[in-house]
């Protein structure tokens, strides 16, 4: 057993068949500790059978963006689909997975909490402020810096983005002039604050990989020496494809399994907060 | 060239507004005069004011007005922000306070306050209460620098303008940078980025108004109603 790791799960997506193959290769490296950063249900066809495992599994859960739409209704802005048609196909996955997920699953995905901390780790779906942002690899490094700093984190876990990542920011420094008007005639005054290093890791997608093939991901922390692994494991992907189209649900989101990404899903605005 | 003035927490006090009203007409070749929130408060009856900012006198100028802190408040209160009530105001301050509020201010004028913004973007300048993070986010000249980049980051501009703390200042990004490293399926990537040359500043509050002239940065936090070598704090 490795004692000092714990491993970090996302984006389920009621996809069954990903989450009993990334739960086995958990328990394969003898990994006790494991959380989740949500959504559960959306797009896949499985929804009762993952949140039912996440259940026995005790797994600590925070809520993910889906997981909310389910419960509250969909109160997320549209801004967050690139399309009309993209919208119209989320829609009717809310709506699928609103009319089969059981009443208890439905109360259990309404009693996350929306962060789970542990010392200095702070576990978010989408980031501190929102469910709903996306935490891009790429984005502004001093934002990205913020995020994890106003949480009061040095660790920020999450997911949303469906793409593993590990970002470290660091030897940060702004130096800025200050002119204060209530001090009449004073002279700006030079400051400089030297920034903390902060780590954001994305856990990618367990059930809806976007990272560019089929695997599931995840990762791991060793806390021992702090290092993180990003995991990939192959699950059976046919089975959950069948499954999606047996459903009746949109046959682009078995399409999008068998090729691990689709960039047609992707946010125009990926920085863009909804506020509903 | 455009010149701005800009103004805020007034809370009712239509004296204040005639003061900079006059000062602008005398002294000040200004065009456009931004209200940056607050024009109501529990304090005093704030009808007339409401009332001259809808209906300008002659030869004073029209002023831009966005919602701040207790207009929200009062919002809130009065049922135009959905379930959400005065919460904040009845935390901080109690029931007489929102009864006051209520009272300061005629319904009639619910409207008018409902429609407006948040906040305006001009010549990448973004101008608001608070920040886009929140009509109540108090920046100020003691608030992280790294708080005040985002700010200006969220909004994409060059300068940001606010009004919340009520403080008169210029904070000035003059340098720095951070190093982001990435690790990925596909390998690791390092990129450095540099701290944008940006600024936010705070405009002050009732007499306590600011100009500003986008074409030459040029900035003066003022007091409306004091003699011209007391009140000019310019710089550049």
């Amino acid at each position: 057993m490795i004692a000092m790791a714990h491993a970090v799960i996302s984006c389920l997506h009621a996809n069954f068949a990903a989450l009993e193959a990334v739960l086995a290769d958990i328990d394969q490296q003898g990994i006790a500790t494991i959380t989740c950063l949500g959504d559960l249900v959306g797009y896949g066809p499985q929804p009762n059978e993952v949140v039912d495992l996440v259940r026995q599994r005790s797994i600590p859960t925070c809520q993910g963006c889906w997981d909310e739409d389910i419960i509250e209704g969909l109160n997320a802005c549209e801004c967050s689909y690139p399309s009309q048609l993209a919208e119209r196909r989320g829609h009717l996955a809310h709506q699928w997975t609103a009319e089969q997920l059981g009443e208890e699953n439905k109360a259990f995905l309404a009693s996350l909490p929306m962060t789970l901390r542990r010392d200095r780790l702070l576990f978010v779906h989408g980031s501190p402020n929102s469910q709903h942002e996306y935490l891009l690899p790429d984005m502004d490094a001093f934002a990205a810096l913020e995020r994890v700093e106003t949480a009061g984190a040095e660790t920020l876990f999450c997911g949303h983005t469906h793409r593993p990542y590990v970002r470290e920011l660091r030897d940060g420094s702004i130096r800025a002039r200050v002119q204060d008007g209530a001090a009449s005639g004073a002279p700006s005054v030079e400051r400089q604050i030297n920034l903390p290093m902060r780590r954001i890791i994305n856990a990618g997608s367990v059930g809806e990989p976007r990272h560019g093939n089929t695997n599931a991901t995840y990762v791991i922390h060793h806390e021992d020496t702090d290092a993180v692994e990003i995991r990939e494991v192959p699950y059976d992907v046919e089975r959950t494809c069948r499954a999606i189209v047996e459903s009746g649900l949109p046959p682009i989101f078995a399409w999008r399994l068998r090729h691990g990404f689709e960039y047609a899903e992707r946010a125009d605005d990926a920085s863009h907060v909804c506020e509903r | 060239m455009a010149r701005w003035a800009l103004i805020s927490g007034l809370r009712g006090d239509l004296e204040a507004y005639e003061a900079i009203q006059e000062d602008l007409r005398q002294t000040r070749r200004v065009d456009t005069l931004f209200v940056l929130g607050d024009v109501i408060g529990p304090e005093r009856e704030c009808n007339a004011l409401l009332e001259r900012l809808q209906q300008p006198r002659r030869g004073e100028m029209e002023p831009q007005c966005l919602y701040g802190w207790w207009e929200d408040q009062l919002l809130a209160e009065r049922g135009y922000r959905g379930q959400r009530r005065a919460d904040a105001l009845r935390l901080s301050q109690g029931e007489t306070a929102i009864d006051a509020l209520l009272q300061a201010v005629d319904p009639a004028y619910m409207d008018w306050l409902a429609g407006l913004q948040l906040g305006f973007v001009e010549l990448g300048c973004a101008l608001l209460h608070g920040s886009s993070v929140a009509v109540d986010d108090s920046l100020g000249p003691n608030s992280s620098p790294l708080f005040l980049l985002d700010r200006l980051t969220r909004m994409d501009v060059n300068r940001l303008f606010t009004a919340r703390s009520g403080r008169q200042f210029r904070l000035e990004l003059s340098g720095g940078g951070i190093e982001s490293q990435v690790r990925d399926l596909e390998g690791q990537r390092h990129h450095q980025q540099s701290v944008p040359p940006r600024q936010v500043i705070g405009i002050g509050a009732g007499i306590h108004y600011t100009l500003y002239d986008p074409g030459s940065d040029r900035l003066d936090f003022l007091i409306a109603g004091s003699k011209p070598q007391q009140r000019a704090r310019g710089f550049a």
